[in-house]
C-alpha cells in the first residue's frame, strides 16, 4: 500500500515543490513540522522576509534568512512581490485615441484576443459556444463517479460568516 | 428560445405600469425609463429568467474568447466543478462549466449554473484543490445571487438597455441590432465587478464549498498568493485586479473569518493524476 502511493505522493510533492520570496504577515511561530502540538523551533517576526519553499494543508513550509527551515500556518505568510512580479502579457498600454472601436477614449491595445475589458465590452455574441458548453457538461452520476474515483469524499461543515 | 426571451418580455412589462405590448409596439424609451425605476422592486429572478441572462451574458464572454478545443480538459474540469457544486445549496442547476481560450487570469460565473475559467489562470494553478477552490468561488457567486445584486447596481445603466433589448426582439420589432450587439447589461458585472463584501463571501463561502467536497480549502490562499506575485500592470490581471478588492485585503478577511476552522479538513484532496495531466504549471 506504501508502495503503491508513494511514488503518487512524491510527484505531487515535487509538484507543488517552490522557491519563491515571502514574508511574515504576523508574529508566528516557526515548527519543525506542520501539526500546531509540533515543536516551537523559532519565533517569526512580522515583516521578515522567507523563502517559501512549500504549502501542505493549512502549513506553509519556508527558510528563514538564518537559514532556519521549518512550517509556520500558511495564512501567516504571504508571497512578497519581487520588484515587478512575474510578466505574463506585458504592461497595459494605454492609447489616448483609438480608431478602430471608436468606443471610448480609454481602450486598452493588446494585441491579444480574449477577456480584457474593452474585448468583453466589444463583445459579438457566439451562442454557439453556450451550447456547445452544454455539450460538454457532465451528468450528476459522472460527477459521483469522477469524485469516488479520486477519494473525494464529502464532508459536513457549517456555514462561516464573514468578518 | 424565442419562449425563454417572451418569458422576459412579459415579466419586464409586469413592472410597467401601462406596457402596451399588443401589436408589437414597444416604446423602448418608455420601457428603459420606467423598468429602470421600477427595478429596485423587483426581488429575484424566474428560472426561466436567470437561464436568459446566464446564457446571454455567456454568449458575449465566449464571443471575446472561445472555449479551448479539448474535450477531455472540458469534461475534466465539468466533473470536478460539478462534485463541487452538488454540495452547495443548489446542487440542482443545470451546472456547465468551460475553459475559454484566453491568455488572461480570470474566471466568471453567471446566473442559472455557468461558470467560465480562462486558460491563463488555469495554467497558473498548481493543483486540482487550487482548481476547486476557484471553481467553489465561482460557484458561491451563483449560489448567493449575486448577479441580482450587481444588477439592481447597474439598473439604470446597461441593464436596462439590455432587457428592453430582448423585449424589443421578442416582440419582432426593432430586433435587427440586437444579435450582433453585446448584451451590455449583463456584461457590465463583468467589467464593474461584484461589491467588494459579495467577493470576500464568495472566498469565505468558496472555500468551505471545497472543503465539503474532500479538498484542501487553504489551497485558496495559495492560488491568491500565486496571483499576489504577478506584476500588477501586467495586461493579464488588468481586469481581475479592477474588480476585485486587493489580494492582501481578501487573505486578511480569509484569515479573520476561517482562521483555524477549517483547519480538520486541511487534509483534503491537494491533487489528482488528472489534474497532472492537463496541468502546466511547472513549479
Amino acid at each position: 500500500m506504501m508502495l503503491k502511493t508513494l511514488p503518487i505522493a512524491l510527484m505531487f510533492t515535487a509538484a507543488a515543490a517552490l522557491a519563491e520570496p515571502g514574508s511574515v504577515a504576523r508574529n508566528t511561530e516557526l515548527k519543525d513540522k506542520p501539526f500546531l502540538d509540533a515543536k516551537t523551533t523559532a519565533k517569526l517576526a512580522a515583516g521578515s522576509p522567507v523563502d517559501i519553499i512549500n504549502r501542505q494543508g493549512a502549513w506553509i513550509q519556508l527558510k528563514t534568512r538564518e537559514g532556519q527551515t521549518g512550517w509556520a500556518k500558511l495564512l501567516n505568510i504571504r508571497s512578497s512581490n519581487t520588484s515587478q512580479g512575474v510578466s505574463i502579457l506585458g504592461a497595459v498600454t494605454k492609447v489616448a485615441s483609438v480608431a478602430k472601436t471608436g468606443s471610448s477614449g480609454n481602450t486598452v491595445t493588446t494585441g491579444v484576443k480574449g477577456l480584457s475589458e474593452e474585448q468583453i465590452r466589444n463583445a459579438k455574441a457566439n451562442p454557439e459556444e453556450v451550447e456547445r458548453m452544454y455539450e460538454y457538461s457532465v451528468s450528476e452520476t459522472d460527477a459521483r463517479k469522477y469524485a469516488s474515483q479520486n477519494k473525494l469524499v464529502a464532508q459536513k461543515i457549517a456555514d462561516i460568516a464573514v468578518k | 428560445m424565442k419562449k425563454q426571451l417572451l418569458i422576459v418580455t412579459a415579466s419586464a412589462c409586469l413592472t410597467l405600469a401601462g406596457c402596451a405590448t399588443t401589436g408589437g409596439n414597444v416604446d423602448l424609451k418608455q420601457v428603459g425609463k420606467v423598468f429602470g425605476s421600477a427595478y429596485d422592486s423587483v426581488r429575484s429572478y424566474s428560472p426561466e429568467e436567470e437561464e436568459e441572462i446566464g446564457s446571454r451574458v455567456m454568449a458575449d464572454l465566449l464571443g471575446a474568447a472561445p472555449l479551448v478545443r479539448d474535450p477531455a480538459l472540458q469534461r475534466y474540469v465539468n466533473q470536478v466543478g460539478h462534485w463541487i457544486a452538488l454540495q452547495s445549496d443548489k446542487p440542482g442547476l443545470t451546472w456547465r462549466f468551460g475553459v475559454t481560450n484566453d491568455p488572461h487570469v480570470n474566471s466568471f460565473a453567471a446566473p442559472s449554473g455557468y461558470i467560465l475559467i480562462t486558460k491563463g489562470l488555469f495554467d497558473l494553478l498548481k493543483t486540482e484543490a487550487e482548481l476547486a477552490t476557484v471553481l467553489a468561488h465561482e460557484i458561491t457567486h451563483v449560489t448567493k445571487g449575486h448577479h441580482v445584486r450587481a444588477m439592481k447596481a447597474t439598473a439604470r445603466g446597461g441593464l436596462v438597455t439590455g432587457l428592453a433589448k430582448v423585449g424589443a426582439q421578442a416582440s419582432g420589432k426593432q430586433g435587427a441590432d440586437l444579435a450582433a450587439n453585446a448584451f451590455s447589461g449583463g456584461t457590465e458585472i463583468f467589467t464593474r465587478g461584484f461589491d467588494k463584501q459579495d467577493e470576500y463571501d464568495a472566498d469565505v463561502g468558496g472555500m468551505v464549498l471545497a472543503a465539503r467536497a474532500g479538498y484542501n480549502p487553504y489551497a485558496l490562499p495559495s492560488v491568491l498568493n500565486t496571483l499576489s506575485n504577478i506584476n500588477p500592470k501586467d495586461d493579464a490581471v488588468a481586469l481581475l485586479f479592477q474588480t476585485h478588492p486587493k489580494t492582501n485585503d481578501r487573505l486578511d478577511k480569509i484569515d479573520a473569518s476561517i482562521g483555524t476552522k477549517l483547519e480538520p479538513y486541511a487534509g483534503g484532496v491537494e491533487n489528482t493524476p488528472s489534474f497532472a495531466r492537463f496541468s502546466k504549471a511547472k513549479k
